[in-house]
């Protein structure tokens, strides 16, 4: 039995060896295959140039988008949206050599925004410059065909209260509470400019009404002025520019402490 | 006979055994192969990806719109790789040059040079595009 045995061992020790050759096999052709997979999807995630340009292009639909907000917001004309967003698109459309693009857009018109702008100024406490608008954007490349539906909305809004203490005669201190906001979430203010209505007409305020502000850097400024009007309240305008230039306005109605 | 033959069927047997080994290495090899020829694209996308990067706060715009090329090219510095080499080319949309100051670097020393193009919208009141033609290379 014992001799049957070492006889059957070295019989089948050739076969031993091909199988235990055939696993060293798939374990060295998975391990490579495994490693090759796992850099792969980095790449696929990386260089994929088809993504990449369309990651760019929406980068700067958005950056078209806040330009012309800015521009809306101080003054131009509503029209400017269309105009650069069609000037970006010719752009695109004759630069890239790879691809083909196509972007259409559809600026938002219902009871708030009229093409694509909504400036809410003369709401009580509140101010809102706003963009939106609807992109379909079409790319072909030689491997790829590409249909994106997207909306991109820009808004700057502001929030502002406050009260009053009276001082001597007319006098009054107002202290005021200013909170800005870009797309709902908290940014800062590149500058800040302030009236108030006395005798009928809004007055900037300057060092002789010992303004002040103070910023806490989340967003939310202190305000404190000293304000002479015969008024029992106190009208207030904040005029607001936001650190990408885009301008809002709000209003508020300061009553005694 | 039988026994005769057991010497040469272990011979088989072992180059057998040696030949899968040796194909499983082949097939690894093609698989780098294959790997080392879509790295090519890396440094292009490395350049795109630090461009858009930098517009995604519009920084890229506002450095332009201010001619401000030195922080333009330190920014960079910071977000592309170490022992990576650029020169940018800033083109106003009719494709006019508009940087007064070379962005680079340094000098480029590797033979194989990748480029890569962004077009950036700036964020101004007034609206510009412009077209960046980014060089890059890995120094050697």
């Amino acid at each position: 039995m014992k001799k049957y045995k070492t006889k059957f061992k070295a019989n089948s020790s050739g076969q031993l060896l091909i199988i235990a050759a055939l696993a060293i096999a798939i374990l060295i052709s998975s391990t490579t295959i495994y490693v090759y997979e796992l850099s792969k999807e980095t790449n696929n995630a990386c260089a994929s140039s088809i993504s990449s340009f369309v990651l760019a292009l929406k980068q700067n639909t958005k950056n078209t988008m806040i330009s012309s907000l800015a521009n809306v917001s101080n003054g131009g004309e509503r029209t400017v949206l269309a105009t650069n967003l069609n000037r970006l698109s010719q752009i695109f459309r004759s630069i890239n050599h790879l691809e083909i693009c196509n972007l259409a857009f559809t600026p938002l018109n219902d009871s708030n925004y009229v093409e694509g702008i909504w400036l809410s100024w003369n709401i009580s406490d509140m101010g809102v410059s706003s963009v939106y608008t609807n992109f379909t954007l079409k790319v072909y490349s030689i491997a790829d065909k590409v249909t994106l539906n997207y909306a991109i909305n820009i808004t700057t809004a502001i929030t502002l209260n406050g009260y009053y203490t009276k001082l001597d005669g007319n006098e009054k201190l107002v202290n005021l509470t200013c909170k800005v906001y870009n797309e709902e979430a908290p940014a800062l203010a590149k500058n800040i400019t302030l009236f108030y209505e006395s005798f009928g007409r809004w007055v900037p305020l300057n060092s002789s009404n010992n303004f002040s502000i103070i910023d806490y850097g989340n967003s939310t400024y202190h305000i404190s002025f000293n304000a002479t009007t015969t008024s029992n309240t106190v009208q207030v305008s904040a005029h607001i520019c936001d650190l990408r230039n885009v301008f809002v306005q709000a209003n508020t109605t300061c009553y005694k402490a | 006979m039988k026994s005769n033959n057991k010497g040469q069927i272990r011979i088989i047997e072992a180059f057998l055994a040696v030949l899968i080994i040796f194909s499983s290495f082949a097939v690894s090899a093609n698989f780098t192969i294959t790997r080392n020829a879509t790295r090519r694209d890396d440094l292009a996308s490395v350049g795109s990806q630090a461009l858009l990067k930098l517009d995604s706060d519009g920084s890229l715009g506002k450095f332009i719109d201010d001619g401000n090329w030195t922080a333009l090219r330190d920014a960079l510095n910071i977000l592309l790789p170490v022992g990576v080499c650029f020169n940018l080319t800033v083109y106003d949309d009719q494709m006019q040059q508009i940087n007064t100051a070379v962005i680079s670097n340094g000098g480029f020393s590797s033979q194989q040079i990748h480029f890569t193009e962004y077009i950036c919208a700036s964020q101004g009141t007034v609206f510009r595009c412009y077209i960046i033609h980014m060089h890059l290379a890995v120094a050697t």
